[in-house]
């Protein structure tokens, strides 16, 4: 094989070599400067770049209409809808400029191309016209900035201690999930990973009273619809990230620091179901830092079910303390 | 066509009256930008810290921050001195600015030693991210140092050999910048770890 | 004739341990080479594993042998060449190969000096970068094989060969590498600051020079300023891998055991590493974006488009990218209040980007433009500026962030925006001054089929993975088999893999290009490209000290191209005036 490949190689850069020789021997005969590119030569090129540009905007358009509905279903999450508007309000302003600059860009390269009966137009400057491309991106930029910022600084305020609801703690390991619940006290027992030991695989402090009524769960775990959720996230030994996609949700897990976020499902997972039109659709929670061989396939399922579902569920599940 | 001669090409010695200096700030920039990487580590850590240890400096710091102040001045009173073509002056103020150096490497060693003897130790189980941070930094000032000191001898050979004159100071002013540089550089970090780390 | 006695250097002092500035230049461009057909040849290999996981390829088990059992590579082994792909790109070929070569051959000859203030520390320079290069090569053949943790090099996975075998010996080795690169990058920037500042030719004012020289001097300025950030960072990882500190790491569990470090924190070296990693963007792409605005003002016989806005912006762009980093870190739990600071810094630099872009666009309008494989690739560059660019706003953007945060959307952004940006800069650098570098000229015809087949399967790469991030998924996966939600986007997955196989076989027509011209090709004329900058006044040969004789004075700016007088004739009879020619007597001089 390898001497097969090593021939075929030689044989196309020695033919290589004799068509260039060739190509140049041709065109220094017929007396032109072969380093130099001909009007000619510069005029196919210009409809390459028309050519190029139909091509570019058609694969866009491709990409759209092939890939458009494979794309993340409508957000899970209260907040997730305020990320997806800023989305579309975002790519209202990105696709009209690369639209129109690539329309212009290529149409300028295509239209002003070499002629030696023409001259160019020497313009070096235009206080005014910079003025314009510096002052209208920077009014565009303000209202994203300002946009923008009212969603992150929402989304990042944490849940109110006295509102109702579920309190989780999040904890990566290579290479799988934990989920924690706080139990009926709202509380979380202190955990560390030197209590790391047998069973007790994300470290909960048994001498904690508050852990006793915590909730431990692997491979999924259950979310109550229309409750704010607030999340800790603790990591265990190298980084990892907690990412539902379909809740436009994300935050690192870090060892030796306790990170935050929350919202608010609103979609079921069963409404998901007939959403998608998918009947295996689950929600899930992938980890998104490299974190090591099998960070590939580091996954738990998220069941979104009604209050009563959900209670019912967690009712089922053992108690820190009773196991 | 002619061929390159040795006028029209610059003289090595005016490119490097012309550059050397200028090559010699930006380096310091690049040192200083190190340095200040690490202290602002130390403020990023000190804040994520609630039981940073605090450590109380070595009273061998406090002397080490006096000799390289005098260093500086007799090194400083040597360029004046060359200036002036007094060769023999710069000889001895070289000679002192050197041993003033070395003291300042070995006060700096006794600092360490006391801060061991404290039990303060830069690494391994014992150690605290405070006291890893004090060794490290002190250290790579004493590894900076060393190039200064190294410097040091080439001047003071240099000055023996008395390749130095009133129009031929170059040297003695490179070597200058550069210890006073560490000098400043110290005096920053001695405050820095004495009253923010 | 002078009988002058020419001084016979021998091979040794001429070839390697040169220290004139454009045998440098020549050593930094295929050293720079090198080590990008080896990252691209990885990125082929993984491309193979994404598109079809899991099969068994010749190729792969033909260059990873061990790693990869019957031809399908380790998990592992996977990370360790995203790393190791990562790290060539951005540091070995798209800084040393970019930046290394053109401040190298240009700074002298643009400015009029006769080599670099010091060639001596120039030459140390490139022979640290080539250490570095081996080290990082051998890196690749040790035991647990190479660095496995991304090239952000994140602890504790980097820290700890518990977590994963790449981040034993080849983290080492990583380490020193880079450090020894560090050194060489800033010995060379050094250097061109110092040069610019100190060594013009008479008459070369600040504002008559080049773009090309402006971009290098802030590339080095900018370098100065991180790189020791990044040394810093480094050799606190050192010292937490290897003797016993806890900088980055606090309350870990691995291996079955609980390690003794406590109190430190891995934000702290995100912090570290992007306060170099952000401005490290524009080290890479300043360069490419000098060059262009070089070469689209010469082959389309116009002054560039508001020179000085273009300084500025250029200046503008080096000082954001100080005070942007937070936004690669909006997702580690950092207070919601910077983040907001972070976005708004970020997004700010939209605005001299688009300054650039629109500069571009009217230096195209009413041109005259000749189409070398040089203007291709700089018309290139504008596409991908623009393409990538536009993305910058959703990620930059914290609360977009968190859906899109490291997933593929940011694997496109990045590589069109500044991989191919700064690639097609260096491609049209290399094509635009081969007859400097080499004496000879590149067969333009090849060229041209190299852009079209680069660009168009560069695009085919690197925008369906935009979709596949706004589908939710992460990068560094070995497979996306593993997860239900991914199974409908395995064609996406095929088709990027078959652009990226023919992309790297386009690079072909260029690596023969390249040598084929280098050996074989037609001799260059003096100014092949009829262009003003004074390196085209320069003999073709090279010669040490870089011109005969005096060195040239200097007039005008570098982009009289196309004056015209009232009436409506050429100013000095054609369509491009030298820096060296003086000024005519009714000429008005622009304000340069």
């Amino acid at each position: 094989m390898a001497i097969i490949i090593t021939v075929v190689v030689l044989l196309v850069i020695v033919t290589g070599v004799q068509i260039l020789k060739i190509a140049e021997l041709k065109a220094i005969s017929q007396g032109e400067k072969i380093y130099e590119v001909s009007e000619k030569e510069s005029k196919s090129q210009a409809y390459l770049m028309l050519v190029f540009l139909v091509f570019y905007f058609g694969f866009f358009a491709w990409q759209v209409v092939a890939y458009g509905d494979r794309m993340l279903p409508v957000s899970a999450s209260a907040h997730g809808v305020g990320i997806d508007s800023l989305m579309t309000v975002t790519m209202a302003f990105i696709i009209p400029v690369f639209i129109i600059t690539h329309i212009l860009l290529f149409w300028f390269a295509y239209k002003y191309t070499y002629s030696s009966k023409r001259k160019a137009t020497f313009f070096s400057h235009s206080n005014k016209l910079e003025m314009i491309w510096t002052i209208i991106p920077s009014l565009a930029l303000t209202v994203l900035i300002l946009y923008g910022l009212s969603n992150w600084n929402s989304i990042m305020t944490p849940v109110a201690e006295d509102e109702e609801h579920v309190l989780i703690e999040l904890v990566g390991q290579q290479f799988s999930w934990g989920a924690r619940y706080a139990g009926e006290d709202g509380k979380l027992g202190r955990a560390n990973v030197n209590y790391i030991e047998g069973t007790n695989f994300i470290g909960v402090d048994a001498s904690d009273a508050n852990a006793n009524d915590d909730v431990i769960v692997k491979g999924e775990f259950h979310l109550p619809v229309n409750v704010p959720v607030q999340f800790v996230f603790r990591s265990s030994d190298v980084m990892h990230s907690a990412y539902m996609p379909h809740f436009r949700a994300q935050m690192n897990c870090v060892p030796g620091l306790k990170t935050q976020f929350n919202f608010v499902p609103t979609i079921t997972t069963k409404e998901m179901k007939e959403i998608t039109g998918n009947e295996d659709f689950e929600y899930i929670l992938l980890c998104n830092k490299i974190c090591g061989a099998a960070h590939y396939n580091m996954q738990m399922n998220i069941i979104v079910e009604s209050k009563e579902d959900y209670e019912k569920w967690l009712a089922d599940q053992k108690t820190f303390a009773a196991n | 066509m002619s061929s390159i001669t040795i006028e029209n090409i610059n003289s090595k010695a005016d490119l490097k009256r012309k550059t050397a200096k200028p090559l010699l700030w930006i380096g310091i920039v690049s040192i200083i930008m190190f340095f200040s990487g690490w202290t602002s580590a130390v403020i990023v850590s000190k804040g994520g810290a609630p039981d940073w240890l605090n450590i109380n400096l070595p009273s061998a710091f406090t002397y080490s921050t006096f000799i390289i102040v005098l260093s500086s001045l007799f090194f400083h009173f040597g360029l004046i001195a060359i200036k002036k073509d007094q060769k023999s002056l710069l000889k001895v103020l070289v000679l002192l600015t050197l041993f003033a150096g070395i003291g300042f490497v070995i006060s700096q060693f006794l600092g360490w030693k006391s801060l061991y003897n404290e039990g303060i130790v830069a690494t391994g189980s014992e150690s605290t991210n405070a006291s890893s941070y004090l060794y490290l930094i002190t250290a790579f000032h004493v590894l900076h140092l060393l190039a200064g000191i190294i410097s040091l001898i080439v001047v003071s050979v240099k000055s023996f050999l008395g390749k130095y004159s009133s129009t031929n100071y170059l040297g003695v002013e490179l070597s200058l910048i550069y210890w006073h540089f560490l000098g400043a550089l110290w005096i920053y970090l001695f405050f820095f770890l004495k009253y923010i780390a | 004739m002078s009988t002058h006695h020419h001084h016979q250097e021998d091979f040794l002092f001429k070839y390697i341990f040169s220290t004139d500035h454009k045998m440098i230049a020549k050593q930094f461009l295929i050293t720079g080479f090198i080590m990008g057909f080896i990252g691209m040849i990885m990125s082929t290999l993984f491309r193979l594993q994404l598109g079809w996981p899991g099969e068994s390829f010749w190729l792969v088990d033909a260059l990873m042998g061990s790693w990869a059992e019957n031809g399908v590579m380790a998990p592992d082994k996977y990370l360790a060449l995203v790393t190791m792909h990562g790290t060539i790109m951005v540091f070995f070929l798209l800084t040393a190969g970019l930046s290394g070569t053109f401040s190298n051959l240009l700074i002298p000859l643009q400015i009029g000096a006769r080599d670099m203030a010091s060639g001596f520390l120039n030459m140390l320079s490139y022979w640290f970068f080539f250490l570095s290069s081996v080290l990082m090569l051998i890196s690749l053949l040790v035991e647990g094989g190479a660095a496995s943790a991304g090239w952000t090099i994140y602890p504790p996975l980097s820290a700890l060969p518990q977590a994963i075998p790449g981040s034993g010996l080849g983290m080492t080795l990583w380490l020193v590498a880079m450090s020894v690169f560090i050194v060489s990058s800033l010995l060379g920037s050094l250097n061109y600051i110092v040069t610019i500042f100190n060594l013009r030719t008479k008459g070369m004012s600040m504002t008559r020079l080049p773009l090309t020289i402006w971009a290098f001097l802030l590339t080095a300025i900018i370098g100065v300023l991180s790189f020791p950030i990044l040394l810093a960072a480094a050799l606190l990882l050192v010292f937490d891998r290897s003797f016993g500190t806890s900088f980055y790491l606090s309350d870990i569990y691995i291996g079955g055991q609980v390690l003794e470090h406590t109190g430190g924190s891995p934000i702290l070296f995100e912090h570290l590493f992007w306060f170099l990693g952000h401005p490290e963007v524009y080290i890479v792409l300043l360069p490419a974006l000098g060059i262009t605005s070089e070469i689209i003002s010469t082959m389309s016989r116009k002054p560039i488009f508001g020179y000085r806005a273009m300084i500025g912006s250029m200046m503008a762009i080096a000082f954001l990218s100080f005070i942007v980093w937070g936004h690669h870190m909006f997702v580690t739990g950092m207070n919601p209040f910077l983040g907001a600071v972070f976005t708004f810094t970020t997004l700010l630099i939209a605005i001299p980007s688009a300054v650039k872009v629109f500069n571009y666009i009217t230096t195209l309008w009413k041109g005259n433009i000749i189409y070398s494989p040089a203007s291709l690739f700089s018309i290139g560059l504008v596409s991908t500026f623009i393409s990538g660019g536009v993305t910058g706003l959703v990620l930059g953007d914290s609360a977009l962030d968190i859906n899109v945060h490291d997933t593929y959307f940011v694997i496109g952004h990045f590589h069109i925006v500044m991989g191919l940006s700064a690639i097609f800069g260096m491609f049209a650098g290399v094509y635009h001054w081969f007859p400097k570098l080499f004496g000879r000229m590149m067969n333009n015809k090849l060229g041209s089929l190299h852009f079209w087949v680069t660009i168009v399967s560069a695009y085919g790469v690197f925008f369906p993975m935009h979709f596949l991030g706004l589908a939710g998924v992460p990068r560094r996966y070995y497979t996306n088999s593993e997860f239900p939600l991914f199974d409908n986007l395995v064609d996406i997955n095929e088709l990027i893999s078959m652009f990226a196989i023919v992309a790297a076989l386009g690079q072909l027509l260029f690596l023969f290009n390249f040598v084929y011209s280098a050996l074989r090709g037609p001799r260059a004329p003096q100014n092949p490209w009829r262009a003003n900058s004074l390196e085209w006044t320069a003999p073709v040969e090279h010669i040490h000290g870089n011109w005969y004789g005096d060195i040239p004075e200097v007039h005008r700016w570098a982009y009289d191209y196309s004056k015209v007088d009232e009436n409506g004739e050429y100013v000095g009879g054609d369509d491009f005036i030298p820096q060296t020619t003086p000024l005519g007597d009714n000429e008005k001089d622009g304000g340069h």
